[in-house]
C-alpha cells in the first residue's frame, strides 16, 4: 500500500512535467495546427540560460524567471521563423521545426558543450515524513506539481476571461473569421508561440534536477509530453494535463512494479490504446479533420 | 470614434476610369432620404469599387468592377452562381488579391490591405454561412465584435445595447454558438458585425439555408439598420426580390462583370433582365 501510495504520488510528480510539454504542444497545435518539434529543444536551451543564471548569481528564482522570460521571447522568435511554412503543405512546418530542433540542439553543444551538467532543484529532493514514515515525494515534486497546475489554471483563466484569450481561441478555431473581425492573427499567434515557449521553459527548469542538462536532455521527454498531449486530444489544454497525469502515473507503476526497462513501452502501449479507443483523445473536439 | 490609421488620408482625387458604368449609379445618390446626413464629405461614396480586377491563382474572377454605394444605402449585388458577387465582397475585405483597381472608404485607399486591417478601417465583412464561431458562446462572439474599435470602457454597454437589440441572443449568451438555428446564428453575425461600429457592412448571402419567414425579418433588419444608423450595405443575395425589395440601387454581375446596375424597381420589374442572369 506504502509503495502503492509512492509510485502514484511520484508519478504525478513527472505527470504534470509531462502534461506542461503537452500544454505547450497544443497552445501552438490549437492555432497553426503545427506539431513544434522544437518543443523539447527550446526547453533544453532555456535550462542552460537558467543554469548560466543561477551560477552567476546564486539566486536559483532568478535562474526559473530568467528561464520562463527566456521560453516567451525564443518561441515568439520561433514563430516568426516558422511564419514563412504557414499556409503550405503541411509537412514544411514539420521540417522547419526539426530544422529548429537540430539548430537549438547543434548551438548547445558549441556554447555550453555535450557533457552532463546538473542542474539544482528548488527545493529539498529528500522525501517527506508523516509521522514516523517517509514518503515517496518531496518536497520538490510538491512543488513540481504545484507549478504546472498553477501554470494551467493561469492560461485557462487568460482564455476564458481575458480579451487576449479570447482572441488566441477565435485564432485557434476560426483564424478566417477572426481576421474579418480586425484580429491581427499574426500577433496572436506569436503570442501562443511566446506562451508555449514560456511553459516549455517550465518544463525544461522543472524535470532537469533529475535528468541532467546536455544537448539531448529533453528529447524523451518531449517525446511523453507528446503523448500526454496526444492522449488529450492534442487541441485540449485540459487534455494535456490529464493525459500527463495519467501517463506519468502508468508510467510510474509500470517502472515501479515491472521495471524501469519497461516504461517506454508502456509509454507506446498506452498512446496505442488511446488512439484505438478514442482516436481523437480523450477530449479532442475534432474527430475527423479535412486534409 | 477614433480615426484608424490611413483612414484620415487625404482622399485621392475622384479617377474613375469607367464613367460609362457608372453615370446610371451617380443619379442614385439622391434617391434616398438620409436619416443622418453624411459625416464626412458628402460628395464621397461611403463606398467605392473602381474597375476591381481580381481572382484566385490563374482564374480572374472580377474583370474591372465598379460601384459606388453612397453613405446610407443599401446596394443589392446580384447575380447568378459564378457570376463574381462573393469575389467583390472577398476583394473589397482583402480575402482575395486585387490585380487592379481601387478600393475606397469615404475616399481613403484600402486596396490591398490585409482583411484585419481592412476590419480595423471599418468594413465589417459577413462571410456566406461561416461567419459564426461555433465552439464559442454567443457572448464571445459578440465581445470579438466589439474588441476593435470600441473603447475597453465602452464594450460592456454596446454588448447591453446589442442584447437590447437582438433579444433571442440575450436568452441564449452562455450557449455554444453552434447550437443557434440557422436564423438566430444569422441574427448573431450581424449583431457581431454591428458591434465593431462598421462604416460599411458587406453582408453575404444572409438569407442563405433559411426559411421565408426568417429572410423577411432579416431583410427587415437591414432595411432597419440603414435606416436607423445611416449604415452603409452592400448586400450579396440570390435571392434577387427579397434585396430588390429594400434596396435603393442594385447591380447585375455577370461572369465578373456589371452588366446591369441602377433603380432596384426597374430591375425587379424586368424579368426579361432578372430571367436571363439569375434564371428566375
Amino acid at each position: 500500500m506504502q509503495e502503492f501510495l509512492d509510485f502514484t504520488l511520484g508519478g504525478v510528480s513527472f505527470g504534470m512535467i509531462y502534461a506542461a510539454i503537452g500544454l505547450s504542444l497544443v497552445l501552438i497545435w490549437r492555432g497553426t495546427r503545427i506539431l513544434n518539434y522544437a518543443q523539447g529543444g527550446m526547453a533544453m536551451f532555456t535550462t542552460y540560460i537558467a543554469l548560466i543564471t543561477i551560477n552567476h548569481t546564486g539566486n536559483y528564482w532568478l535562474g526559473f524567471v530568467v528561464a520562463l522570460a527566456a521560453g516567451a521571447v525564443l518561441g515568439a522568435a520561433c514563430e516568426l521563423v516558422i511564419r514563412p511554412a504557414q499556409d503550405k503543405p503541411p509537412l514544411n512546418a514539420v521540417i522547419v521545426t526539426i530544422g529548429l530542433l537540430i539548430l537549438l540542439e547543434g548551438l548547445a553543444g558549441i556554447i555550453y558543450g555535450g557533457q552532463f551538467r546538473s542542474f539544482p532543484a528548488a527545493f529539498s529532493i529528500t522525501g517527506l515524513r508523516v509521522g514516523t514514515t517517509s514518503l515517496g515525494v518531496s518536497r520538490n515534486d510538491v512543488f513540481v506539481a504545484a507549478a504546472v497546475l498553477a501554470a494551467a489554471l493561469a492560461l485557462a483563466v487568460m482564455f476564458r476571461y481575458t480579451s487576449a484569450g479570447l482572441r488566441l481561441r477565435a485564432t485557434a478555431f476560426s483564424p478566417a473569421v477572426a481576421r474579418l473581425l480586425g484580429i491581427r492573427v499574426g500577433r496572436v499567434l506569436t503570442l501562443g508561440w511566446a506562451l508555449a515557449g514560456l511553459i516549455g521553459a517550465l518544463a525544461g527548469v522543472l524535470v532537469t534536477p533529475s535528468t541532467f542538462l546536455y544537448p539531448n536532455s529533453m528529447d524523451s521527454i518531449f517525446v511523453l509530453g507528446f503523448t500526454a498531449a496526444v492522449i488529450g486530444g492534442l487541441d485540449s489544454p485540459l487534455g494535456a494535463v490529464l493525459g500527463g497525469l495519467i501517463l506519468g502515473v502508468v508510467l510510474n507503476y509500470a517502472g515501479g512494479y515491472l521495471g524501469a526497462d519497461l516504461v517506454p513501452v508502456f509509454g507506446l502501449a498506452a498512446l496505442a490504446l488511446v488512439l484505438m479507443l478514442r482516436p481523437s483523445g480523450l477530449l479532442g473536439t475534432a474527430s475527423s479533420r479535412q486534409v | 470614434m477614433p480615426e484608424p490609421p490611413g483612414a484620415a488620408a487625404p482622399p485621392d482625387p475622384p479617377d474613375r476610369p469607367e464613367l460609362s458604368e457608372l453615370s446610371e449609379l451617380s443619379e442614385l445618390s439622391e434617391l434616398p432620404e438620409l436619416p443622418e446626413p453624411p459625416a464626412t464629405s458628402p460628395a464621397l461614396p461611403a463606398l467605392a469599387v473602381e474597375d476591381l480586377v481580381a481572382g484566385y491563382g490563374g482564374v480572374t474572377a472580377l474583370h474591372g468592377v465598379s460601384v459606388s454605394a453612397p453613405e446610407g444605402t443599401v446596394t443589392a449585388v446580384l447575380g447568378a452562381n459564378g457570376a463574381g458577387k462573393t469575389t467583390l465582397l472577398r476583394a473589397i475585405s482583402g480575402l482575395v488579391r486585387v490585380r487592379r483597381g481601387r478600393v475606397l472608404l469615404h475616399g481613403a485607399d484600402l486596396t490591398r490591405r490585409r482583411p484585419e486591417e481592412t476590419a480595423r478601417a471599418g468594413v465589417a465583412h459577413v462571410p456566406e454561412g461561416q461567419g459564426v464561431i461555433t465552439e464559442l458562446t454567443v457572448e464571445e462572439n459578440l465581445r470579438l465584435g466589439a474588441l476593435t474599435r470600441i473603447d475597453r470602457a465602452a464594450r460592456a454597454g454596446a454588448l447591453a445595447q446589442a442584447y437590447e437589440q437582438f433579444p433571442v441572443l440575450a436568452a441564449r449568451r452562455r450557449k455554444a454558438a453552434g447550437t443557434l438555428s440557422g436564423g438566430e446564428r444569422q441574427m448573431l453575425v450581424i449583431a457581431r458585425a454591428l458591434l465593431s461600429r462598421p462604416r460599411v457592412l458587406l453582408l453575404d448571402e444572409p438569407s442563405l439555408g433559411l426559411a421565408p419567414k426568417i429572410i423577411t425579418q432579416v431583410m427587415g433588419l437591414v432595411a432597419q439598420l440603414r435606416d436607423s444608423t445611416g449604415l452603409t450595405i452592400l448586400l450579396v443575395e440570390q435571392n434577387a426580390r427579397a434585396a430588390l425589395a429594400i434596396a435603393n440601387q442594385g447591380i447585375v454581375l455577370h461572369l465578373g462583370r456589371v452588366v446591369e446596375a441602377g433603380d432596384p424597381a426597374a430591375l425587379a420589374a424586368d424579368t426579361g433582365l432578372l430571367n436571363h442572369y439569375l434564371g428566375l
